[in-house]
């Protein structure tokens, strides 16, 4: 009886050793993405999507939405050569376009006063490089197939690319078949709401894209503003620029890139490949600020006022990321006024680790 | 169609059809004309029991053929037997965490191994994550952006566009980049 009693137990912690070892070795696989036909195939369509943004040319109206507001334009996309030539028309609202050739961009907004374009120096090798940039972000979403359908009168297939943890949103894309060109697009919360979308309601893709197509209309001159897309911030130059804080965490997977130079303020931004957020550090005196996040359609902004040095400072979150992420962002800025090599350092670390 | 194959038809609905009759009814050649009276007796059927299930939503008969076909014959059915084996294999995943995370509970105590049998569950089931980030989420506070000043909304929305700028051209997102910069300029949220 004693025997049979002992031949259980050996039994059962056979079993459990066994458990044990598996489980690790299961967790491991996991991590490593499931490398599935179906994923892998929606990974294939990921990389044609990069250069197709970009080389393709067409010309259509696409919608664009998030929160309780809804815009229309209207695009034409030229690729010849080497050089990108982009125009969009607003639709609706007050009148404004925004014109791209090559490196340079050409805004006329309709409340183009209250823009500060000429702190804006964003980086362009980043512009031509989305693949390279959605690429590795399949490591923090789980990319799957959902089938084919049809948008604007092309053949689609449809791709969802789903968050591994709650830090990020998840994403659905339809990419037109023969081209790889986005054509739709949704952002989604964890309780599969669209935060937002885009989405081609008239479509043509053609070679036949005239110059008049690609020049700016706007008769009122004076509210055009000129950026200019010049290669010139590189992460150590970005970096070097914090003075005196630093970010003690980002969610794994968010590398810096580039952001706009300011001597007032400063600013830091963040994306995955898919998403993105800034984390503004500035001196606000006597404006009085709340604590706590506001949300427009996928964007979150979140506000946190601190008392740095005998100073009032804002520290706010602004990006396509949930409230959590934006709060605990907000909460690891920690202030060095003592040493800006460490708080720089440290930072460098960090993104070394999280990697 | 004659009225043998009605018969056949009626009794099918019925479930008292029998084996050689479903048979012959299902070679029959014009196959579209017994989906067509499938579903009209179906939606009758239905009007009749009051279960209220709207015309499109009646299974399209060529389903049905297909699945009797594979009863008859004991073959090797296609599409829905792997989605039933998908399925199973699914429901036998959940179990096996379960019992794993039990079998550690009980061999080592909570505690140890607490962490290992938390995270497979974590990773092969993003879903599961999904109330625990909506749980937190809800704890962040909220800030209403009509209960702010001028000063205090000018200054959100001049981060909102700065935000919106470099995120578009920058990271090379295009039109739907370009589109979040409008959208912030035209305000209104």
């Amino acid at each position: 009886m004693s025997g049979q009693a002992g031949t259980v137990w050996l039994r059962f912690f056979l079993a459990l050793a066994v458990m044990v070892l598996w489980v690790p070795a299961k967790a491991q696989a996991i991590e490593t993405q499931p490398q599935t036909a179906n994923s892998t195939e929606a990974v294939e369509w990921l990389r044609r999507l990069g250069p197709a943004m970009n080389m393709t040319s067409y010309r259509g109206v696409f919608v664009y939405g998030r929160g309780q507001q809804v815009h229309s334009m209207q695009v034409a996309h030229r690729y010849s050569g080497s050089m990108v030539e982009e125009r969009l028309v607003i639709q609706d609202g007050g009148s404004g376009e925004i014109v791209r050739r090559g490196m340079e961009v050409v805004c006329v907004l309709p409340a183009q006063d209250t823009v500060t374009l000429d702190a804006i120096i964003p980086s362009g090798p980043l512009a031509d490089s989305f693949s390279d940039q959605l690429l590795p972000a399949t490591r923090w979403y789980q990319a799957e197939m959902l089938g084919e359908g049809r948008v604007a009168g092309y053949a689609v297939v449809k791709i969802a690319l789903n968050a591994n943890d709650p830090y990020r949103y998840s994403y659905r894309l339809w990419l037109e078949k023969d081209t790889g060109l986005l054509v739709k697009s949704q952002t989604r919360n964890a309780d599969d709401q669209i935060l937002e979308y885009f989405q081609f309601t008239s479509l043509d893709i053609t070679d036949d894209i005239v110059d008049s197509e690609l020049q700016i209309t706007t008769a009122d001159k004076n509210k055009t503003s000129t950026m200019s897309l010049e290669p010139s911030n590189s992460v150590t130059e970005l970096v070097t620029r914090l003075q005196g804080w630093s970010l003690d965490w980002v969610p794994a997977g968010f590398e810096p890139a580039a952001t706009p130079r300011s001597d007032k303020r400063q600013v830091i931004a963040f994306s995955d490949g898919l998403a993105a957020f800034s984390v503004f550090v500035e001196d606000i005196a006597s404006l009085d600020m709340p604590t706590g996040a506001s949300r427009i359609g996928a964007t979150t902004v979140y506000l946190r006022p601190v008392q740095s040095d005998g100073r009032q400072v804002l520290i706010s979150v602004v990006g396509e990321v949930p409230p959590i992420t934006a709060r605990k962002v907000a909460e690891s800025v920690r202030f060095d006024s003592a040493n800006v090599d460490s708080a720089t350092a440290s930072l460098i670390e960090h993104q070394g680790a999280s990697r | 169609m004659d009225d043998r194959l009605r018969e056949t038809l009626s009794a099918m609905m019925d479930d008292e059809a029998d084996e050689l009759a479903v048979r012959r009814l299902l070679s029959f050649s014009d196959q579209d004309e017994v989906c067509g009276q499938w579903q009209r007796w179906q939606q009758i059927h239905d009007l009749m029991h009051g279960t209220g299930v709207a015309a499109d939503s009646v299974s399209p008969a060529a389903d049905v053929s297909a699945g009797v076909w594979q009863r008859l014959d004991g073959g090797a059915p296609t599409s829905e037997h792997s989605a039933i084996k998908a399925t199973s294999r699914q429901r036998w995943h959940w179990p096996a965490v379960a019992m794993i995370a039990m079998a550690l509970v009980v061999g080592f105590g909570a505690g140890s191994g607490w962490q290992s049998a938390g995270e497979p569950e974590l990773i092969a089931a993003p879903a599961s994550t999904e109330p625990n980030a909506a749980a937190t989420v809800a704890s962040v506070s909220e800030v209403s952006l009509q209960g702010l000043d001028d000063r205090q909304r000018q200054q959100i929305h001049r981060y909102l566009l700065e935000h919106a700028q470099h995120n578009s051209v920058g990271a090379g997102r295009g039109s739907v980049g370009y589109a979040r910069v409008v959208s912030v300029d035209a305000g209104g949220y």
